[in-house]
């Protein structure tokens, strides 16, 4: 009991880590580490063969190919260091926190019709998809926006476990593949933007307004 | 009457050895966390003891005092070691008990610590040197967030134990809250760990080695401080880094229902773990850019925010 | 009661003979200070006549005005605001006497009635138990005020200032009378104790806490009600800026808590508001101060910034009346009354000693001055006193009774719901920050003055104020430190007068809850001195025996050092106005030096009032619009009117008849 819940605070401040770096490398490894725990919460919630695959799916994907994919594509493209994001970096941050507080608090009211194993799952899948959605709106490189995509995919994994023992895995593989085959377009369309631009920075794509 | 003559006897006693622990001891943290970073620089470093050595030479020193300066100058390295010496007297060290304790001490806890920071902020500028004037604003600033992320941790603290007494908020009545709330803590922990960073000057904040860069805050603040004043300078910030330690053992370590041995063993050992954590730390990191030192404290107070609703969460 | 009314009536009576006797400047002078002294000590009897039989004591003359009576009443918590009032006025008076002396201002006959008038309505607002009583009074302190303030009109920018808070304290009496029309229309009379005996639904109660936080908050100078303040201070000379800043934005305070005495069933959210409002005021208050580097403007924000802090306690209080819990209302509220006689003495004592230090050098500006303690040891010493009890830093007064309100917070965080358990987080969180950034600014205002090296002038020319001021500023400093030490009597005068507030009775466990641990800090803080003590006589046993060296201060290798080259105010604040860049616009702007032998080089940074420019300057502006297109109406033709007169009367009937 005690264990989930501090797994699940370490997820949560992976993400708000996340939000203070500009390192890619270390951001990668920070989303790897992110993801390895998250696939020890099924195995914590609910032990079992049903979160025991969804485990290991989770593990190979996120932990293993999705990092393996961005690494070869930042050393691809030679980039290692976000710019100069939208907000400051430690104004993202204090807005992480903000949004962390709101979302707890909101947890709070909510009222939930399925039993809960931890009453720290809530409000920590909705910090991580906040985080998430921070990173997608702040960040400018586009190796970032995906990591903040994904982050935001992990909170909603998060959410989805609240229905563990309801969701066929059928879905829960379909929506990783989905995600999966999305990473892949993306390294691709992060390569195409490089070789146009010669940066991958969405900034860039602004000039494709007209 | 005879009684409470004994009691008050009793509490001066206990007022002395607090102080004595805490006079004898400090330095011998700076000393190890001095051979763990020597050890990692794969020297042999300087003796354990260097740091009594070193108060020990100030104080056989005369002073040279400038020509610009005013009785505060003198006088505030004196003042700013009293209060931290006199702040320890609320904390528990392990199993002794704290020898003042009332709700509210917190506050006076750490209106003592700012109280020693302004007249040194004061004394800086007593010089008239822009060095000093830039080691004290800085100073300034980065105490004033840190003291935010301090107040919040007490507050997590607070609310855990239902009490606002400094010694009844750590130490051995929250060993009960570990099972409970042990993420709450951890969190509080590591917000404080950076607190304590901070509010000691050491790597990744501030430098404490090296003299006269502009990038320095601590070490900028009292380079014309000599002979006694200097001394007390060191032995304060040498009190100050035991007292917060220790404040973070508690928090880390507590121990209930053991003998008083034990647990005062415990407590120093975990002393000692401190000291090697902060000198593994300083020798695994490159002192932070300024302007990041504010982001730094940033997540030092996110980290103590989510320990708070954490406990807010539990609590409804 | 009676001392009260003699007290009344000698400062009326003074204020006649002032006005007869105007042309002879010495006898103006004997009597404005006699009758100051003599009032002063009858009023302090008054205080101490309640203070030893808390029995409530009316007076009711039947003099009939329109719409009231003269009706006066005095308990513990007009006694409180009562006896800051006095101290101050008298220890201000006495400082104006010496002031004013030597300068050659007209009309000082008249300034000096005017200031025995803002004493006696000031008073007459503190003890006014009927509604009328009260807003003629309070008109009266506004009326006062604005002559004081412009006692320098000669000076454009003093004319504006005066306009202006003229301007915002007629819009907040606007509230104020409506807000006793509806209090007196609901429950049937102007007086006092027919009101508090009449229970308000809380629809009401909301709007009449609206109102009352418009009208009181402006002269209080909540953010962002606060603009006339940092223009009004700064323009009235040092005596007249203590007073104001010391009591008169207090009997705002003292208004709300009178309300909050009258009207008893307040919604939730009027505390949650009140609480916010504390916050925003504080914090914004003492940033504005950080960027301010003029030293009478940065301490006018500090006065909103104090404000803020009474209102956090005076919040916390509100939220326990309404929640029934006793402990946590009287601690907020007297917490929130010891703050206000607190920064009455350190911030009349502060503004004083900013006198004296203008008198004495006739600058202004921080960043111009420098190491003046050792020229002038009064006023600087003093400073320092009271920048160590404006900062609450232990040892000093301003420590107890943060002490209090830090107290209540933690209380509501430990009785109250969620809520509350969030809001009074944010309100220590707050106190917190206000608490560092005020030590710091502070630190910047004393480290730059008064030490280091002088920046601009030749500090050897400077003299020290006479001892006519001297002797009334280290009473207050004497003040400051008597209540850091010894807080007992005030701590307990506060909490009769809270117990008013929340008309419960001080609970017997009181004693333990609050005072106990108080005479522990006490006995810690006597620890300290002890210590010290006993470090000093060894310092000063081994300096006998070591070698002392003297020399200039080492310039880190660089010889040519300049009184120029320290570091300014500006830069001192720099970095903590960098981290809040985003909530102050703080702005930086300057030229560059440039190439090898760069020929000039500027750099300057201002903070920009945001209220003002983004809230008031717009909506006066769309005003400004509005009354343009207004004009038209008004054409110059006699006719004209007449028609309008008609067309009015025409509709009245009109709409009397449908």
């Amino acid at each position: 009991m005690i264990w989930l819940d501090m797994c699940l605070i370490a997820i949560v401040f992976m993400g708000v880590i996340v939000l203070g770096n500009n390192r890619l490398r270390t951001t990668i490894q920070l989303f790897a580490a992110q993801s390895f725990l998250l696939c020890l919460v099924p195995i914590m919630i609910l032990p079992g063969f049903h979160a025991g695959i969804l485990a290991l799916e989770t593990f190979v994907l996120k932990v293993v190919l999705m990092p393996l994919v961005f690494f070869w594509a930042i050393r691809h493209v030679s980039i290692r260091r976000e710019g100069q994001p939208l907000i400051s970096y430690g104004h993202t941050l204090l807005l992480g926190g903000v949004l962390i507080a709101g979302s707890f608090l909101i947890s709070a009211r909510l009222d939930l019709p399925v039993k809960i194993s931890s009453n720290l799952l809530v409000p920590c899948a909705f910090s991580v998809i906040m985080i998430g959605f921070l990173l997608l709106v702040t960040r400018f490189k586009a190796i970032t926006q995906i990591i903040g995509y994904l982050v935001m995919e992990n909170g909603i994994f998060l959410f989805a476990l609240l229905l563990l023992e309801k969701t066929p895995l059928l879905v829960e593989m379909g929506i990783l593949l989905d995600i999966f085959v999305g990473v892949l377009i993306m390294g691709v369309i992060v390569n195409q933007i490089n070789q146009e631009f010669g940066s991958a920075s969405t900034v860039n794509l602004v000039n494709l307004k007209e | 009457m005879q009684k409470n003559l004994n009691i008050y006897r009793l509490r001066y006693m206990l007022i002395l050895i607090h102080f004595l622990i805490v006079l004898i001891f400090s330095p011998l943290l700076l000393g190890i966390i001095g051979k763990t970073k020597a050890f990692f620089a794969g020297r042999w470093g300087a003796p354990l003891l260097q740091p009594y050595y070193d108060i020990f030479k100030l104080f056989s020193k005369g002073n040279v005092y400038s020509v610009t300066t005013t009785w505060i100058f003198q006088a505030a390295p004196l003042l700013s070691f009293v209060c931290i010496l006199v702040s320890c007297l609320v904390l528990p060290f392990g199993g002794i008990h704290a020898p003042c304790f009332f709700w509210g001490d917190v506050l006076l806890f750490a209106g003592l610590y700012t109280l020693a920071r302004f007249v040194m902020v004061i004394a800086a500028l007593d010089t008239g040197s822009s060095f000093e004037g830039m080691g004290a604003a800085r100073e300034a600033t980065f105490s004033c967030l840190a003291e935010c992320c301090l107040f919040l941790n007490f507050i997590v603290l607070a609310l855990l134990s239902k009490k606002l007494i400094l010694s009844q908020m750590v130490g051995g009545d929250l060993s009960v809250s570990w099972w409970t709330d042990g993420p709450a803590l951890i969190l509080v922990g590591g917000s404080y760990f950076m607190v304590l960073l901070t509010e000691n000057a050491r790597i990744p904040v501030d430098d404490p080695q090296t003299h006269l860069e502009l990038t320095m805050i601590h070490e900028a603040r009292v380079l014309d401080h000599s002979g006694w004043d200097f001394a007390f300078i060191l032995y304060g910030s040498a009190i100050k880094l035991f007292v917060l330690g220790g404040l973070l053992v508690d928090v880390l370590l507590p121990l209930d229902h053991q003998p008083v041995l034990i647990q005062m063993g415990e407590f120093f050992v975990g002393m000692v773990i401190l000291a090697m954590g902060i000198g593994c730390v300083e020798s695994s990191m490159a002192r932070l850019r300024l302007n990041r030192i504010p982001q730094l404290l940033t997540g030092s107070f996110i980290l103590a925010l989510v320990g708070f609703l954490v406990v807010l969460i539990r609590g409804v | 009661m009676n001392f009260l009314f003699c007290s009344l009536t000698v400062l009326v009576m003074s204020i006649l003979l002032i006005c007869l006797s105007v042309r002879f400047k010495n006898i103006c002078n004997a009597l404005f200070l006699g009758s100051l002294i003599v009032a002063s000590v009858l009023g302090l009897m008054a205080v101490f006549h309640v203070l030893i039989s808390p029995v409530v004591e009316d007076l009711y003359l039947n003099i009939r005005m329109p719409l009231g009576e003269f009706y006066i009443g005095m308990d513990a918590l007009s006694a409180f605001f009562l006896s800051a009032i006095i101290i101050l006025f008298l220890i201000s008076g006495i400082y104006g006497y010496g002031y004013l002396k030597t300068t050659e201002a007209k009309n000082l006959g008249f300034h000096y009635a005017l200031y025995q008038f803002a004493f006696m309505a000031m008073m007459l607002v503190v003890v006014a138990r009927n509604g009328i009583l009260f807003l003629m009074a309070w008109e009266m302190v506004t009326l006062s005020s604005y002559f004081l303030i412009t006692l320098h009109d000669e000076r454009p920018e003093v004319t504006r200032a005066g306009h202006l808070f003229l301007l915002a304290t007629h819009i907040a009496g606007f509230c104020l009378w409506l807000m006793f029309l509806i209090m007196a229309s609901h429950s049937g009379s102007m007086n006092f104790d027919q009101m508090a005996a009449c229970p308000f639904t809380p629809f009401l109660a909301g709007i009449i806490f609206i109102l009352g936080l418009i009208g009181f908050g402006v002269k209080a100078g909540f953010i962002p009600l606060h603009i006339w303040l940092p223009h009004a201070h700064p323009a009235a000379p040092s005596h007249v800026s203590a007073v104001l800043s010391a009591v008169m934005i207090k009997i705002g305070i003292y208004g709300l808590m009178r309300v909050f005495c009258l009207v008893r069933d307040f919604p939730h959210w009027c505390a949650i508001l009140l609480l916010l409002i504390g916050m925003i005021s504080g914090v914004c208050g003492v940033l504005y101060a950080l960027g301010q580097h003029e030293i009478k403007k940065l301490l006018a924000y500090h006065s909103i910034e104090n404000i803020g802090i009474i209102t956090l306690g005076l919040g916390i209080g509100l939220w326990g009346q309404i929640e029934h819990n006793s402990v946590i209302a009287l601690i907020g509220y007297a917490g929130a009354l010891l703050h206000v006689f607190n920064h009455a003495v350190f911030k009349g004592l502060l503004f004083l000693s900013a006198g004296s230090l203008i008198r004495s050098t006739h600058i202004g500006e921080i960043d111009r001055l420098g190491g003046l303690l050792k020229y002038l040891p009064w006023t600087g010493h003093l400073f320092l006193i009271g920048s160590l009890s404006i900062c609450g830093l232990p040892l000093f007064n301003g420590f107890i009774s943060e002490w209090l309100i830090f107290r209540g917070l933690f209380e509501g965080m430990f009785h109250l719901p969620m809520t509350g358990i969030i809001l009074s987080s944010m309100g220590v969180i707050a106190l917190v920050l206000m608490g560092g950034l005020a030590a710091a600014c502070f630190a910047k205002a004393f480290g730059v003055m008064f030490l280091g090296n002088s920046r601009s002038i030749d500090n050897s020319l400077i003299k020290e104020s006479p001892m006519s001021m001297c002797l009334p500023m280290a009473v207050l400093g004497v003040i400051c430190v008597w209540i850091g030490f010894f807080p007992r009597s005030m701590v307990m005068f506060a909490f009769h007068a809270a117990s008013v507030i929340c008309s419960r009775p001080i609970p017997p466990e009181m004693g333990n809850v609050i005072l106990s641990p108080l005479l522990m800090v006490i006995m810690i803080l006597w620890v300290v001195v002890i210590i010290t003590a006993i470090l000093v006589f060894l310092k000063k046993k081994a300096m006998k025996v070591l070698p002392i060296q003297e020399g200039p201060t080492w310039g880190c290798g660089y010889s040519y050092m300049t009184g120029r080259m320290q570091y300014t105010a500006s830069s001192f604040a720099e970095s903590l106005l960098r981290v809040f860049r985003p909530v102050l616009g703080f702005k930086v702007s300057g030229v560059k030096p440039e190439g090898y032998f760069p020929k000039e080089a500027e750099v300057s940074s201002h903070v920009v009032e945001a209220s003002e420019v983004f809230l008031f300057r717009p909506v006066f502006e769309f005003i400004k619009f509005l009354s343009g297109k207004l004009k038209r109406i008004q054409c110059g033709y006699t006719q004209l009117y007449l028609l309008y007169i008609f067309v009015f009367l025409l509709a009245l009937l009109i709409w009397k008849m449908v």
